[in-house]
C-alpha cells in the first residue's frame, strides 16, 4: 500500500499552507476602552480570518495530519486504538458542562458519574481507592508519588530515593525528582526483566517506592512480581505501577492483585479517549485501602444515596487546579461501559494476539519474548530512525524509534486490537519493504507526507517558535 | 569507520580531549564523541573564572536526541571558552579538535595528566 | 436488537472474525488466546469486574440519566473557570479525526497541520503577553503556576527559595503550587491584599533577597484589574526574582502588555476561548522570556525547513522533556492539553482582534453594570471594592452568604459563596441575556 499526503503549497513555493497571520493579520488600535489608558494596552495584532477562510485553514491542516483514523498507528507504549465516535458525543453534552464551583447538592449527577467510575477503575486495577484528578499520566505519577512520600513522612520515616528499571519510560525518572527524590537506576537483566539480584542490591532503608511498568515496555510480563513485591515491601518502600501498559492485561491480572500499592491508569492509551495531537488525557490513581487517606482533595464518595465531595484526612492537596479532566473522565466511563467485562478482556486478548501475529511477520529481528500488547523489533544495521521515516512512504504511521535502548535500533510496536488481520498484514508489508530499502533510499525517506525531511538540527540550533521570530529572520 | 586521534593530545574515557603545555590546557570532545552525538545544536560552558576539578562535569553538549555532560581532564581555572560555538554549535562537528575546542584552563597541577589516556589507549578504547 | 451490533461479545471495536483469530493464532502457534498470556498462576485473576457491557444506545442513555440529576441552574460563576460563547466552527473543525485521534508530532513530516495549528497557538500568546517564548500547552492555570515556580529554580540569577503569591488566591491553585513547591523545597507564602488590589508597600516589606519569585494575577480572583503591576515587578527584580504573572487571552487582549510590566513568565488557563465550561476542564498557558528558553517545561514547536526548501515545522529542543533528559528534565510533562489548544487558537483566530478586544470590553462593562444593579438592591452593596473588574466581582450582603447562594439555587441561579456576608457574582456574553430575572431573583433573596 502506498500513501500521499495531502500537500497545500503555497505559490511563492518556500512553504506549504501559510500561517493564518500571512493570510489575514490586523492590527486594532486599542481606543474608547472602558477602562483608564494606563490599564490597557495600546493595540492588538492577530490574524482576523473571516468564518469561511478560517474553515478552510483549519480543513486543509487537518488534511497535512495523520491520526487513529487515517491509518495504522502501531506506536509503542502509546497504545493508538480506535477512538469510539459516540464518547465525543457523551463528552460534549451540554449538562456535562457546568461549572466546577457549584455547591454538591447540585451536581449530584455528575458526583454519581464520577463515583461509578472510580468504582469501576479500582475493579479493573484491583484497587481499594481511585482519584480521578489528575489530568495525565505523568501528573499521575506525581500524584502516586507524593502519596507515597506522604505515607512514609505519615510512619516518620524518612527515605530519599525511588528506584526505576533503566528501561521505564522518561516520567517515571522525571517524576521522581521532580518529587524531590534521588533517583537509583536498575540494571536490565539479560532476558529483558528486573534483575533480582541488582533490585536486591539497590532497595534498602532509603527506597521510597519502586515504579515499574508491567508488561515493561518490551511488552514482557514480570514473572517474578510477587518476589520484586516482597523485596521492596519487606524493605519498607511502596510498589508503584505505570499504568502505560495496562492494555495488556484487562482481566488477566491485576496490578492490585500482583503486590502493587499505588498506580496509575492511562485512559487515553487503554480506555480508548482520543490523544488529541499531544492531549488531553487523564491519570487517574487507584491505591490501596491504606493509602486512601493521603488522596488528593477533594476526593468523591457516597453517603446514604447522595454524593459528595470530601477532603481525605492526610490529603497530599491538589494536583490539578480543579477536579481534572473532566470530559476525558466522561469519555472514559463511556468507553468501559460500552465494553463490560467481556469487551474489556476481548480487547487485551486482540491487543495481544496482534503484536504476537505481527511479530511473526516481520523480517526485522524480535528478540525476547514471549510478547503482550507490544516488541521491540531492531533495524538491525539500518538506522530505526529512517527506516521510520520510509514507512511514512507505505501508509503507515511507524513506531515508536530507539527507545527502549535495550534492544539497538529499536522499533517499538504495538499496534493495538483496533486493527484488522488486513491491515496488520499492510503493516508487516510496510516493515519487510523498508527492511529491503537502501540507505538511500531510506536517507531520502519520507517523499509522501505532506512535507519532505525535516531539518531537526536547524530547528534547535536557530530556534523560532512564532511568527514574530519569523519576521525577524 | 575510524576517527581521527591526535597524537598530541591526552584523554579521558568520556570522550573528553586535553592539550597540556606548560601551565595551560585546551579542552574539547574527541571525532569519536561528536560523531555518536550526531548534530550537536547546544552547547553548555561555564564562565571564565570558573574552577573546575579533574573528573567533574563543567557543561552539557546537547544534539537532537541526546544530551551529554562534559568533564575536566584536568582540575584549573577557566581563563577562556570558545564564545563562538554559543552561535554555532555545529563547529564541534566539524572541527572537534579545532575550532570546536571548548575551553582553556590555567592548571593547577600538571602532574594530573598523567593518569589520562595515551592516544593508543583511547584509539583501543573506540575500537 | 436495533441498538446492538454483531459482536454479542467482546469489544465492538476489536474487528477480528472468529476465523480470523484462530488462523491468527495458527499463525503464531497458540492454541487459544489465553496461552498468549504470561502471567504466573499466583497473580492472574480468575474473578470478574462485574461490569455489565451496555449497547451504544444503552451507554447514552445511562450517562443522559445520570446527568439529569444535575440541578438546571444559571451559573454567574467564574473564580478562574469562565463560560464564554464557543462558535459552531470551533466544534466542527477540532472534531475532524485527523487531529482529534492524532498523537504528539514525533513524526513532524506526516503531522505539519497539527504542528502548524500548535506554532500558530504559541505566535498567539507571544502577541498577548509580549514576551518570546510560549509553549504548547501545561494542564491548566494552577499547573502552570506550579512550573512557574520550579523554573525559578532553574533559573541562574535567582537564589531564593520563597514564592510570594497573594492573598487573594483560588484556594485550589494555591494548593496545587504546594504540591510542585514540595519537591524543590520551596516556600509558598501570601502577601496581603488591600481594597482588592496588592498592598505594594507591605509586599515590599516582605520580600527579601531569599524571594524566588513574586505571583500576581491581573485579573484577580475576585475579578479585579490590578493597578500596580509596574511596581510589583520592579520589586521583584529589584530582588532578583521572577515575576510572573497570572491572567488569561481575553484579559490579555485589552489589560497592560505583561512585557511592559515587567513579567518574565506569565501563567493562566486559555480554556475559556474554546472550549468554555467543562467542570474546570482547563488548558495551561506559559509563556516566558527568551533568555529562559531552555529551562521552558513542556513542548515546543519550531519552524525549520525540509528537504523540499519549504518551510516546515517540528517539536524542537526535545533535550529539555523527560523522554530525553530524563530526572534532569525541566518537567514530567509527556501528555499535555494540545487539541484544547488548538481549539483556543481556532476560536481566537474567529474572533479576530477586534473581536477579542470588544469581548474583553463587555467584561469590563458587562460586570461594571451588574455590579451597579445589585448595589441599588437594599442589603447588597456591589462591587465592594472600588476598582475596575473584569467579568466577576464581589458583593457584600446583609443576609449570609450561604443562604444567599442557597435561595438563589432555588430561583435556579448559582453564584459563588466567599465569606460569610460575601457573594460573588461573575457574567460573560452567555448569561448576559438572564441578567434581569438574576437581578430580581436577587432582589428577592437579598431582602
Amino acid at each position: 500500500m502506498k500513501y500521499d499526503q495531502a500537500r497545500w503549497t503555497d505559490n511563492s513555493d518556500d512553504r506549504y499552507e501559510p500561517l493564518l497571520s500571512e493570510k489575514a493579520n490586523e492590527t486594532f488600535d486599542i481606543e474608547d476602552s472602558p477602562l483608564p489608558d494606563d490599564l490597557t494596552r495600546d493595540s492588538l495584532s492577530l490574524p482576523d480570518p473571516a468564518e469561511p477562510e478560517l474553515a478552510r485553514h483549519y480543513t486543509r491542516l487537518s488534511q497535512m495530519n495523520y491520526g487513529v483514523e487515517s491509518g495504522p498507528f502501531p506506536l509503542g507504549s502509546c497504545t493508538m486504538k480506535y477512538n469510539p465516535s459516540f464518547t465525543e458525543d457523551v463528552a460534549a453534552r451540554a449538562d456535562a458542562a457546568i461549572h466546577p464551583d457549584r455547591p454538591d447538592s447540585t451536581v449530584q449527577g455528575t458526583l454519581a458519574l464520577c463515583h461509578r467510575l472510580q468504582d469501576y477503575l479500582g475493579r479493573i486495577g484491583g484497587m481499594d481507592a481511585v482519584t480521578l484528578q489528575p489530568p495525565a499520566g505523568a501528573a499521575g505519577e506525581f500524584t502516586g508519588i507524593q502519596i507515597a512520600k506522604a505515607y512514609h513522612e505519615h510512619n516518620d520515616d524518612e527515605r530519599s530515593e525511588v528506584v526505576i528499571p533503566d528501561s521505564a519510560h522518561g516520567t517515571n525518572f522525571a517524576t521522581a525528582a521532580m518529587a524531590g527524590y534521588e533517583v537509583v537506576e536498575l540494571p536490565s537483566g539479560d532476558d529483558g526483566r528486573v534483575d533480582i539480584e541488582a533490585l536486591e542490591a539497590a532497595v534498602g532503608d532509603d527506597t521510597a517506592a519502586l515504579m515499574l511498568t508491567n508488561p515493561n515496555t518490551l511488552g514482557l510480563f514480570e514473572r517474578d512480581i510477587e518476589h520484586v513485591a516482597d523485596i521492596v515491601h519487606d524493605a519498607g518502600g511502596l510498589l508503584y505501577y505505570d499504568g502505560a501498559n495496562l492494555n495488556a492485561l484487562l482481566g488477566r491480572a491485576r496490578p492490585g492483585d500482583m503486590g502493587f500499592d499505588v498506580m496509575h491508569y492511562n485512559v487515553h492509551k487503554t480506555f480508548a479517549t482520543p490523544h488529541g495531537g499531544g492531549g488531553p488525557g487523564a491519570g487517574p490513581v487507584g491505591v490501596r485501602e491504606e493509602l486512601s487517606q493521603f488522596l488528593p482533595n477533594p476526593h468523591v464518595r457516597e453517603r446514604g444515596g447522595n454524593y459528595e465531595h470530601y477532603e481525605p484526612d492526610h490529603s497530599i492537596g491538589k494536583v490539578h487546579g480543579f477536579y481534572g479532566n473532566w470530559p476525558v473522565l466522561l469519555k472514559t466511563f463511556a468507553y468501559i461501559a460500552r465494553l463490560g467485562d467481556d469487551g474489556l478482556r476481548d480487547a487485551s486478548a486482540k491487543a495481544v494476539l496482534n503484536a504476537n501475529y505481527l511479530a511473526e511477520q516481520i523480517e526485522y529481528e524480535v528478540p525476547f519474548g514471549p510478547f503482550h500488547h507490544e516488541f521491540v523489533a531492531s533495524a538491525g544495521e539500518q538506522d530505526a530512525a529512517d527506516a521510520a521515516k520510509r514507512m511514512l512512504d507505505y501508509g503507515v504511521h511507524p513506531p515508536t524509534t530507539k527507545w527502549p535502548e535495550i534492544v539497538d535500533e529499536a522499533l517499538m510496536t504495538e499496534p493495538t486490537e483496533s486493527e484488522t488481520r488486513r491491515s496488520l498484514d499492510q503493516l508487516a508489508a510496510a516493515f519487510n519493504a523498508v527492511a529491503s530499502d537502501s540507505d538511500a533510499e531510506l536517507a531520502d525517506a519520507p517523499l509522501r507526507p505532506a512535507a519532505k525531511r525535516i531539518d531537526q538540527a536547524t530547528a534547535a540550533r536557530n530556534p523560532r517558535l512564532s511568527w514574530q521570530a519569523l519576521d525577524d529572520t | 569507520m575510524s576517527f581521527d586521534v591526535p597524537d598530541d593530545l591526552r584523554y579521558l574515557e568520556s570522550h573528553e580531549w586535553v592539550r597540556v603545555a606548560g601551565d595551560t590546557a585546551k579542552v574539547g570532545i574527541t571525532a569519536f564523541a561528536q560523531d555518536e552525538l550526531g548534530d550537536v545544536v547546544f552547547v553548555e560552558l561555564p564562565e571564565e573564572g570558573a574552577e573546575l576539578t579533574a573528573g567533574e562535569d563543567f557543561g552539557v553538549v546537547e544534539s537532537i536526541k541526546a544530551v551529554s555532560d562534559v568533564y575536566a581532564p584536568v582540575s584549573g581555572t577557566v581563563t577562556a571558552v570558545n564564545d563562538r560555538l554559543r552561535d554555532e554549535p555545529e563547529l564541534l562537528n566539524e572541527d572537534p579538535f579545532g575550532d570546536g575546542w571548548m575551553l582553556k584552563l590555567e592548571v593547577d597541577d600538571e602532574s594530573e595528566t598523567d593518569d589520562l589516556l595515551s592516544p593508543d589507549a583511547y584509539r583501543d578504547q573506540i575500537e | 436488537m436495533s441498538d446492538s451490533d454483531s459482536h454479542a461479545t467482546g469489544s465492538p471495536y476489536a474487528p477480528q472474525t472468529a476465523a480470523e483469530t484462530a488462523a491468527m493464532l495458527d499463525a503464531v502457534g497458540a492454541d487459544d488466546l489465553e496461552s498468549l498470556f504470561d502471567v504466573p498462576e499466583s497473580v492472574a485473576f480468575d474473578g470478574e469486574f462485574g461490569i455489565d457491557a451496555r449497547s451504544e444506545r444503552a451507554a447514552r442513555r445511562e450517562v443522559a440519566g445520570l446527568l439529569g440529576r444535575n440541578a438546571d441552574l444559571t451559573e454567574f460563576l467564574g473564580r478562574g473557570h469562565y463560560d464564554h460563547y464557543v462558535p459552531s466552527v470551533v466544534d466542527d473543525l477540532a472534531s475532524r479525526s485527523e487531529f482529534l485521534t492524532s498523537y504528539t508530532q514525533y513524526q513532524p513530516e506526516v503531522a505539519q497541520g497539527f504542528l502548524q495549528a500548535l506554532f500558530e497557538f504559541q505566535s498567539m500568546l507571544v502577541e498577548l503577553t509580549g514576551l518570546g517564548v510560549a509553549n504548547c500547552s501545561m494542564y491548566d492555570d494552577a499547573t502552570a503556576l506550579g512550573e512557574a515556580a520550579t523554573l525559578s529554580q532553574r533559573v541562574r540569577s535567582v537564589s531564593g527559595d520563597r514564592i510570594l503569591v497573594p492573598e487573594h488566591l483560588r484556594e485550589g491553585k494555591r494548593a496545587v503550587l504546594s504540591n510542585y513547591a514540595d519537591g524543590p523545597d520551596l516556600t509558598v507564602e501570601s502577601y496581603p491584599m488591600t481594597h482588592g488590589v496588592v498592598d505594594v508597600p507591605a509586599l515590599a516589606d516582605q520580600i527579601g533577597d531569599d524571594t524566588a519569585m513574586v505571583y500576581a494575577e491581573s485579573p484577580t480572583v475576585r475579578g479585579v484589574i490590578e493597578e500596580r503591576l509596574g511596581a510589583i515587578g520592579d520589586l521583584a527584580h529589584d530582588h532578583e526574582a521572577l515575576f510572573c504573572l497570572g491572567s488569561d487571552p481575553i484579559a490579555l487582549s485589552l489589560l497592560e502588555r505583561p512585557a511592559d510590566v515587567g513579567a518574565d513568565v506569565v501563567v493562566g488557563d486559555a480554556a475559556s476561548l474554546g472550549t468554555g465550561t467543562a467542570y474546570g476542564f482547563g488548558l495551561g498557558m506559559f509563556v516566558t522570556r527568551e533568555e529562559y528558553l531552555r529551562q521552558v517545561p513542556g513542548r515546543l514547536v519550531g519552524a525549520s525547513e525540509d528537504a523540499a526548501d519549504r518551510r516546515a515545522y517540528t517539536l524542537t529542543l526535545q533535550t529539555r522533556e523527560q523522554h530525553i533528559r530524563k530526572e534532569r528534565a525541566t518537567s514530567n510533562i509527556c501528555t499535555n492539553q494540545a487539541w484544547v489548544a488548538l481549539r483556543t487558537a481556532m476560536h481566537a483566530a474567529w474572533l479576530g482582534p477586534d473581536g477579542l478586544v470588544d469581548l474583553a470590553e463587555d467584561c469590563v462593562t458587562r460586570a461594571r453594570d451588574l455590579a451597579g444593579r445589585l448595589d441599588d438592591i437594599v442589603g447588597v452593596k456591589a462591587p465592594i471594592h472600588g476598582r475596575h473588574h473584569f467579568r466577576e466581582f464581589l458583593a457584600r450582603t446583609d443576609q449570609p452568604a450561604s443562604a444567599i447562594v442557597a435561595d438563589l439555587a432555588a430561583e435556579g441561579f448559582a453564584v459563588h459563596a466567599v465569606d460569610d456576608h460575601l457573594v460573588q457574582v461573575c457574567v460573560t456574553e452567555t448569561t448576559a441575556d438572564a441578567t434581569d430575572e438574576f437581578v430580581a431573583a436577587f432582589r428577592e433573596v437579598a431582602k
